[in-house]
């Protein structure tokens, strides 16, 4: 043959190669490349839990989030409720004790004009009294004009005293 | 290191190399019989340096180097498998991280490039890639045989053998076709007969990249001159170049083949066929 082509020695070159084939792909390509298969799937693995762990917390907290939401919701309503029935009782408390002080004020007023009423009587009485005993002394005792001068002096004492 | 030492360290190395150098010139060599014409055309055609197999048959020293480098990977390959894989945690060391690494090389650009059809493919690109790039850097080891001729050579790379490149060329061409009917049946195989051509480019281009690093390196060391300093970068770099885009170019020709004789046929719709 030319070039020295020789079959012969081509498949012996073969042979050997295909040997070569075994070797390698069983003692080395093989495991090596299950080993990094298995560390890739181990990996994606890991990857996947963490993700869904990622997943699972993220709907957590919006879960938690929109029952914050609801529980800030429903406490400003309280709140509200609360504010709203107090002013109410306040405005009522306000209206009774208005009410309770005109009571009490009108019922001083009326206390007061009957004191006065029954002061004025009494003054009244007592200056009577007091002018019929003075003219009573004063028509016992002395002259008129001596009278009439004591008269004028107990009635001057009497208006200082009051 | 202090200064002192590094100044005998420098002498010695100094002294070491004057010998060599010295040594070189007095001590003769056995010489090379023929010209180098004859030299390099039995470095293409292996018709003169043959090799015995074990007694059976006389073949070229390419099909001892194919050999010997499968024997290595074996020992290799057990080695790790019973130490070292058992031992792989997660986060991966130095030693993981290449393996994880050139597995994991092949086995995207099987994915990149056929994604439909991958598995088998990854595992022969591999194979493929580690036998171009360690078969290639093997030939840097200048490991010594005995030829028929009683005289000693160094095992090239088994791809610089035309019997190697041209199983290496055509196995890959009947990979791309056996993932063409794997997928898509007779279509598939017509796909890849189009690129007929394709196996004998294949094993000629690797062929001729890896011989003409052999037929470089065998013209530098026939010249004692340029047997100083100049092999640094003819020998190590350029095999090792080699190696790196042989490797590279071989496995992703048949992957991109692969993946396109693999890829599902669409049917075709009535707007499609108008």
């Amino acid at each position: 043959m030319p070039l020295n082509i020789d079959w012969q020695q081509i498949l012996l070159h073969l042979l050997n190669f295909v040997l070569l084939f075994a070797i390698l792909y069983f003692l080395l390509y093989k495991p090596v490349k299950k080993f990094m298969d298995e560390r890739t799937a181990y990996y994606k693995e890991l990857d996947d839990k963490a993700n869904k762990t990622l997943e699972e917390a993220e709907k957590y907290k919006a879960e938690y989030n929109e029952k914050l939401a609801q529980a800030d919701e429903e406490i400003a309503e309280e709140k509200k409720q609360a504010h709203d029935e107090i002013e109410k009782l306040t405005g009522e408390k306000i209206k009774e004790a208005q009410g309770e002080a005109k009571k009490i004020i009108e019922a001083a007023h009326k206390n007061t004009e009957a004191e006065h009423e029954k002061m004025l009587k009494t003054v009244h009485s007592e200056i009577t009294n007091m002018v019929s005993s003075a003219a009573e002394k004063l028509v016992s005792e002395h002259s008129t004009s001596k009278a009439f001068d004591e008269f004028l002096d107990k009635a001057e004492k009497g208006d200082a005293n009051e | 290191m202090d200064k002192k030492k590094r100044i005998i360290a420098v002498a010695i190395f100094a002294v070491l190399a004057a010998v060599l150098m010295f040594g070189t010139v007095v001590v003769k060599s056995p010489g090379h019989h023929g010209s180098i014409g004859e030299l390099m055309k039995d470095a293409v055609l292996h018709e003169t340096n043959k090799i015995s197999l074990f007694g059976l048959m006389e073949v070229n020293p390419g099909l001892i180097s194919a050999f010997t480098v499968t024997g290595v990977f074996l020992v290799f390959c057990l080695a790790v498998r019973i130490f070292v894989i058992p031992r792989f945690k997660r986060v991966p060391g130095k030693f993981q991280l290449i393996l994880e690494t050139a597995v994991g090389l092949f086995d995207s650009l099987a994915k990149s490039n056929s994604p439909h059809r991958n598995k088998f493919l990854g595992a022969y690109l591999f194979t493929a890639g580690a036998y171009i790039f360690v078969g290639t850097i093997f030939e840097l080891f200048g490991v010594q045989v005995v030829t028929t001729h009683g005289t000693s050579m160094s095992l090239p790379a088994p791809l610089a053998d035309i019997n190697g490149a041209i199983m290496m060329g055509f196995l890959s061409y009947s990979v791309i076709l056996s993932g063409g009917f794997a997928e898509n049946r007779l279509k598939g195989v017509g796909q890849a007969l189009k690129d007929f051509s394709l196996p004998v480019s294949m094993s000629f281009r690797i062929f001729g990249a890896l011989l003409s690093g052999a037929l470089v390196t065998e013209l530098v060391y026939h010249f004692i001159a340029l047997s100083y300093g100049l092999p640094i970068l003819v020998a190590v770099l350029f095999t090792l170049l080699h190696a790196l885009i042989q490797a590279y170019v071989l496995t992703m020709l048949t992957a991109l083949f692969y993946g396109e004789v693999s890829e599902p046929a669409h049917e075709k719709t009535k707007k499609d066929k108008r």
